[in-house]
């Protein structure tokens, strides 16, 4: 889902930069703020897992493989969508610094969608459902597949408003294949917070919770 | 993509006079080229820059001494996305062409158009050249000496603190990569083997991704531990000893900036 340069004109890069970089900048606050300045490490530390996380291939019913993304995951278990940014944002600058995925111009627009998005909907609706329904489980579930959806739409909205993939067809095929792969991801990402709040339950918000 | 680690930073290690070249200029050059070709509208001129920007990355690829197949390895590897978002290009029309005209008809009302496919071969070449100067940038740059042009440059030290943190621990995570799959490995499991049940499998590799999340969490804290064991703080950053480029480095990027932005000048008029 990492949109390549060339795919979003030049002017739309720029602004979807500027919107990234407002929530970078909010990030690093947050992790000043709530963290201390000084426990910025353990997140640099954190965004390696995730990297090695996303290594990991998943199977994917019809044949191919996948991988997570985790911006839900590392939302829900820090606490707050700002530590899904700020760790994911570190993962797509090597992700396409290094090794030449993403793009750089189109840095900004993935930021956005894969990061901000992800982050923001993974946690608002993992806090939303567990007060309405109290069930951890089934609003990670929730907040994993939600979190990788609505990315994979606005990444067809961002192809759509640059001219460089139909929206309705991008909608569609995106939308369709991430609400499946969707599922994978709201699946493992219940899994794993399963198991970091059984073997570390310190680690993660209203961990009783989880465990109990 | 954490296989791949290895792979790139092996090659970076490399001694050629590219590999050499200040981080920096390396940078600087190839964020240069991708902006033009990025910036150039959507039209056949891309070809024609494309073509030449082509030609300077494959010299300064031959200069750096790697093989074409490092470079062909790395672009296999990117490739799936932005070869799906260009190849159903040329099925669609787009707002960047007054007319199409059909050039073949297929079942199921799906048309293949002229333009659609002129303007699949512009995102292409645009997409070629984006990647092949990070892939050379990254081939010949170690992470840390990118870092630290980064950090010259005027990237704040919070930034490449927490990202050459992050780079460190890579490579620390590939190696724990690795020892899972062993392990899966070595009791039978293969995520892929479809007599398991599909659910079973997808929660064991969620409890590996919980242990990986766990362990990373669990190094994080040892790793800080240690830092203010010996005196880290949050005004406490690592000096990056000021390093003036040559006159030689500094003549190739004046040369390369000029090359770039006078060919993008020259297509675009």
């Amino acid at each position: 889902m990492h949109i390549p340069d060339a795919f979003i004109p030049i002017a739309q890069a720029i602004v979807y930069w500027i919107i990234a970089l407002i929530f970078i900048f909010l990030a690093l606050r947050w992790a000043r703020q709530s963290m201390g300045e000084e426990k910025v490490p353990l997140v640099a530390v954190l965004a390696a897992g995730i990297f090695a996380v996303q290594a990991l291939n998943i199977p994917i019913p019809w044949g191919t493989s996948g991988h997570m993304v985790g911006a839900a995951l590392a939302a829900v278990v820090l606490g707050s969508p700002y530590a899904g940014i700020f760790v994911l944002t570190l993962v797509l600058l090597v992700q396409g610094i290094v090794f030449a995925d993403g793009g750089i111009t189109t840095m900004g627009a993935n930021i956005v969608n894969m990061v901000v998005v992800g982050s923001f909907f993974g946690f608002y609706a993992y806090t939303a459902i567990q007060r309405i329904i109290a069930h951890t489980f089934a609003a990670t579930f929730v907040a994993g597949w939600l979190s990788l959806f609505v990315s994979a739409l606005i990444a067809a909205v961002q192809l759509g408003l640059a001219g460089t993939f139909p929206l309705e067809f991008g909608l569609l095929s995106m939308g369709l294949y991430h609400s499946v792969i969707g599922l994978i991801e709201g699946g493992i990402t219940a899994a794993a917070l399963y198991l970091i709040a059984t073997a570390r339950p310190e680690i993660v918000e209203r961990a009783e919770a989880v465990s109990g | 993509m954490i296989d791949g680690l290895h792979f790139i930073e092996r090659h970076a290690y490399g001694n050629s006079v590219i590999h050499r070249m200040d981080a920096r200029v390396k940078l600087l050059v190839a964020l240069t080229a991708i902006i033009a070709i990025v910036a150039l509208p959507y039209s056949t001129m891309v070809v024609s820059l494309g073509a030449v920007l082509f030609t300077l990355f494959l010299a300064l690829w031959t200069f750096s001494g790697l093989s074409p197949l490092v470079y062909i390895k790395r672009v296999v590897f990117i490739l799936p996305f932005g070869f799906f978002l260009i190849f159903f290009q040329i099925f669609f029309t787009n707002r960047y062409y007054d007319t199409f005209h059909p050039l073949a008809s297929l079942p199921f009302g799906i048309t293949i158009y002229a333009e659609s496919v002129e303007f699949a071969l512009i995102l292409l070449v645009k997409f070629l050249v984006s990647i092949s100067f990070i892939i050379l940038l990254s081939s010949t740059t170690r992470m840390q000496d990118m870092l630290d042009a980064s950090r010259r440059l005027g990237l704040p030290a919070e930034f490449t603190l927490t990202l050459g943190m992050m780079i460190r621990y890579l490579f620390v995570f590939a190696e724990m990569i690795g020892r899972i799959r062993s392990a899966l490995a070595s009791r039978c499991f293969d995520p892929f083997d479809r007599r398991l049940p599909y659910r079973y499998r997808l929660q064991q590799l969620g409890y590996a991704i919980g242990m990986i999340f766990v362990r990373s969490y669990e190094q994080g804290e040892r790793t800080y531990t240690s830092m203010l064991c010996r005196g880290y703080g949050s005004d406490v950053h690592a000096p990056v000893p000021k390093t003036p480029l040559s006159v030689g480095e500094i003549s190739f990027l004046a040369g390369a900036m000029i090359f770039i932005v006078g060919s993008t000048v020259v297509f675009y008029l």
